[in-house]
């Protein structure tokens, strides 16, 4: 169906128009979401079993092995292949009990209290016993990425039948929602000891597919788990997933039939998507935050004012609209709207003010402008965002010259060693808990922490009051105080957070998109 | 059986072959080291701390010097192992031996297209040069050669997949699985990357046709009253048999080399896309053993080009 006057109309106020979380929440159920949004939504019936779901995936996997991986587009394959010790709610973030329930008997102490009956596709038990194995490699093998994610444990101890604890060197209330990422991602103990590094390649988890093959940058192919514990669940039979690294070419793979669904298409793909027959697009928030990174360690960024300037300067509605084809939320700061940890105080902070901006750079000593280097990367869609920052920040004198390279290379530069420019264009992928996002972009060692400088007077304290509190309200109050520092203090300019955008046959049904916007298969059902 | 020049020749070309090998996945090596950007940081995964990512550069043996990181890549290499890709682990040996078949593929089926194609349409412009006819030929070789493959690739995928669903948009099926679909899925890439190939054989092909058959010994021929196609099949084209077989050879390292647009366009994961993403992820061992299989085919392709040559004009062979 092509994209008509009024629709594009509907997708501009959309943009404009930021639902609070209650309003989000009647959305999303509701068949109001297809109209306030300008979105299809997906029709749901009666699921049927059965049929392969083949998947345009736009990156092969790093590894599938949760704890030697390192990409965050692996999830949607980590998904498939193993199940989390917590979950998370697909519109708000709020964790709920996954392969485990969870309590804290005292700050110190996580008490996980598993699920029984539930087996890894290799026959052998997902006990206490697994869960410690699990729980100690994420902590100490040599090949775990995942070692920070767990640096609060002091160990793993085994209680009561399928009881689990773990022992902490510090109130952490952060693990419930870490434990529903990688390091909650359980393996067979048997499949990790017996396969080692093959393990990357032949994983053994107890989710709702097993693998069956892996081509490198061709196939990933899963098959259904017959004795899966989620009551009816998978519906598919499995699903094969393409290797298309090129997301134009992967919407043109479903148009053309050879897949039935793909994921991450740029906001610019939507018009495309919709004028084709039979195809649904489904479009929702999630975490994925554009923004400039700061190196606030050297003039002239180390000037909080100038920092600030760059933030009034920027008018992230028009930001949104030139370059997401307005399907993103202008963003205040690194959470949205939806999350349950958005603190509305922070979100009026910086209105678009190009005076307050030239204001501020008089102030800190640069009345007749500044030049700043910027690094960036090289594909189409990231130079037209510097384009329009470009431009906004010369309407206040300050000129923005940009250096381009591939992802890897730029983000090396800026991050690394080699500290290069002042500050980069590029994205936070988002993390289910969000003090590991403040974590690790504010801490003073920390690797996204460009000129890993001292963080503002409080941060520290805040964060770690984040983690002393179980009570979501408390951590809610902790997470504001983070936002405000964060934010008063300009460490960052967040730009706008992009939306799941996927498309997919008719008769793909029951896909539900998600806040952290990397796709779960397990309620999706074939028709016809 | 081979002739002793044959034979002579094979040995000189297998010679060839280690030191070629070596200077390519040398520098090759060179230009991914020197290339700013880290692998170990993609590695180190997305909470990377500045220790982990030290860790993984000792993991990895990426903080060793570049000779004894070369010499440990050509010391495996020389033992049969050309190791495993640093990303995803899998031994790269494997991931050529799968991907280099969907690639000969396209590659072989795009020369059939440039071959079977272009000689008729050069013929045909040779013997009647001067005339429209030619004169089309060579104006439609012309736009065959300027057309970009990756912009004909975009027009036969909206036309023949997604307008008229005949062929699939992207993708590749096995050739030992099954052959019909793997040629149906190879029809369009072989037919973007024949465009070229069609012009360059039609226009090399007419050119040293028209020179053969104005020459002198061809006019005594028509002299002696002998039939106008016999001169041409019999001598015309026995003549030019050589030079066509040559621009077939070069022809078929330069689709190899094509395949890398093509196959993006497509996604056909063959080795063009192979290198492709192993260059821009610096994943070393994966760059170096499909440079290493490149050369190897290129260097097989001139070898073959060679042996037919000498066998339909045995000077060669003896020179």
């Amino acid at each position: 169906m092509p994209a008509t006057k009024d629709e594009s109309k509907k997708l501009e106020r959309a943009a404009a128009w930021q639902p609070g979380r209650r309003e989000f929440l009647a959305l999303i159920s509701g068949a109001a979401a297809s109209q306030a949004l300008g979105l299809s939504a997906v029709a749901q019936g009666t699921p049927k079993r059965g049929g392969i779901l083949k998947v345009a995936a736009p990156a092969n996997p790093s590894s599938l092995d949760p704890a030697t991986g390192g990409s965050g587009a692996d999830h949607p394959f980590l998904y498939t292949i193993f199940d989390t010790l917590v979950e998370w709610d697909f519109e708000t973030l709020e964790a709920k009990p996954g392969l485990a329930e969870w309590h804290y008997p005292d700050p110190n102490t996580l008490v996980l209290k598993l699920r029984q009956g539930v087996v890894f596709h290799d026959g052998t038990p997902c006990d206490a016993a697994a869960v410690k194995f699990n729980l100690d490699r994420v902590r100490q093998d040599q090949r775990s990425n995942l070692k920070a994610d767990l640096a609060s444990v002091e160990a793993v101890e085994l209680g009561r039948p399928n009881e689990v604890i773990l022992k902490l060197k510090h109130a952490d209330t952060a693990l419930p929602l870490i434990l529903s990422d990688r390091a909650g991602m359980m393996v067979s103990a048997k499949a990790a000891q017996e396969l080692g590094k093959e393990h990357d390649r032949k994983p053994v988890g107890t989710g709702a597919w097993k693998i069956v093959t892996w081509a490198d940058n061709d196939k990933v192919v899963v098959t259904r788990n017959e004795k899966y514990w989620k009551p009816g669940r998978p519906y598919l039979d499995g699903i094969e997933f393409a290797i298309i690294p090129e997301v134009t070419t992967g919407l043109r793979s479903v148009i053309g039939g050879q897949n039935d669904y793909v994921y991450f298409l740029a906001p610019q793909l939507k018009p495309i998507a919709d004028r084709a027959k039979n195809l649904s697009v489904v479009s929702g928030p999630t975490l994925y935050c554009i923004q400039l990174y700061f190196n606030w360690s050297r003039p002239p960024l180390n000037d909080v004012r100038v920092r600030q300037a760059i933030n009034y300067a920027i008018d992230r509605q028009a930001f949104v609209k030139a370059t997401m084809g307005g399907i993103a939320q202008p963003a205040a700061m690194d959470l949205p709207i939806e999350h349950w940890a958005y603190d509305r105080t922070v979100a009026g902070l910086y209105p678009y003010d190009p005076e307050k901006a030239k204001k501020l750079l008089a102030e800190s000593g640069y009345k007749d402008g500044l030049s700043i280097n910027m690094v960036s990367y090289t594909d189409q869609l990231t130079v037209q965002k510097q384009e329009v920052i470009i431009e906004q920040l010369r309407k206040v004198g300050v000129n923005v010259k940009f250096t381009n390279g591939t992802i890897a290379e730029m983000s090396a530069a800026f991050f690394g060693t080699e500290k290069k420019g002042e500050a980069l264009l590029s994205a936070w992928t988002g993390r289910p808990d969000p003090s590991l996002t403040y974590s690790l972009m504010f801490s003073k060692d920390a690797y996204y922490n460009a000129g890993r400088a001292e963080p503002p007077p409080g941060l520290a304290q805040a964060l770690d009051a984040s983690r002393l509190r179980e009570n979501i309200e408390d951590r809610k109050r902790a997470f504001a105080t983070v936002q405000q520092l964060v934010m008063e203090n300009a460490l960052v300019a967040p730009l706008c957070f992009q939306y799941e955008l996927d498309a997919m046959t008719s008769k793909v049904k029951g896909y539900r998109p998600n806040l952290l916007g990397k796709p779960k298969f397990e309620d999706v059902y074939l028709e016809g | 059986m081979l002739t002793q020049a044959s034979r002579a020749l094979i040995g000189r070309r297998l010679l060839q072959v280690v030191p070629v090998v070596v200077l390519a996945t040398f520098i090759v090596f060179g230009l991914i080291k020197l290339l700013p950007g880290d692998v170990a940081v993609t590695l180190a995964g997305e909470n990377a701390t500045d220790q982990r990512i030290a860790e993984i550069r000792h993991l990895y043996g990426l903080d060793r010097s570049f000779f004894i990181q070369y010499a440990g890549w050509a010391w495996n290499a020389l033992h049969g192992d050309l190791s495993r890709s640093l990303l995803s682990g899998e031994p790269v040996a494997d991931e050529i031996m799968r991907c280099f078949p969907t690639t000969l593929l396209i590659v072989a089926l795009a020369l059939v297209f440039s071959l079977a194609i272009g000689i008729p349409l050069g013929i045909t412009a040779a013997t009647k040069p001067g005339t429209w006819l030619d004169g089309s030929i060579m104006g439609l070789a012309s736009l065959g050669v300027a057309v970009p493959n990756f912009w004909l690739a975009m027009i036969l995928v909206a036309t023949f997949a997604l307008t008229y669903t005949i062929f699939p948009a992207t993708g590749s099926v096995a050739f030992s699985a099954n052959p019909a679909e793997a040629l149906r899925h190879a029809i369009l890439p072989a037919t973007a990357l024949a465009a070229g190939g069609i012009a360059e054989v039609a226009r090399q092909l007419r050119s040293s046709l028209v020179e053969i058959l104005s020459s002198q010994h061809v006019r005594t021929l028509h002299a002696k009253g002998l039939a106008p196609s016999s001169i041409l099949w019999k001598h015309g084209l026995k003549n030019v048999s050589v030079n066509l077989l040559t621009v077939a050879g070069l022809l078929a390292n330069r689709l190899l080399a094509a395949t890398v647009v093509v196959e993006a366009v497509f996604a056909v994961p063959g080795m063009g896309n192979l290198i492709v993403r192993a260059a821009i992820e610096r994943d070393f061992p994966v760059v170096q053993g499909v440079v290493f299989a490149m050369v190897v085919v290129v260097i097989a392709i001139n070898l073959l080009v060679d042996l037919l040559a000498s066998l339909l004009d045995p000077r060669i062979g003896r020179r």
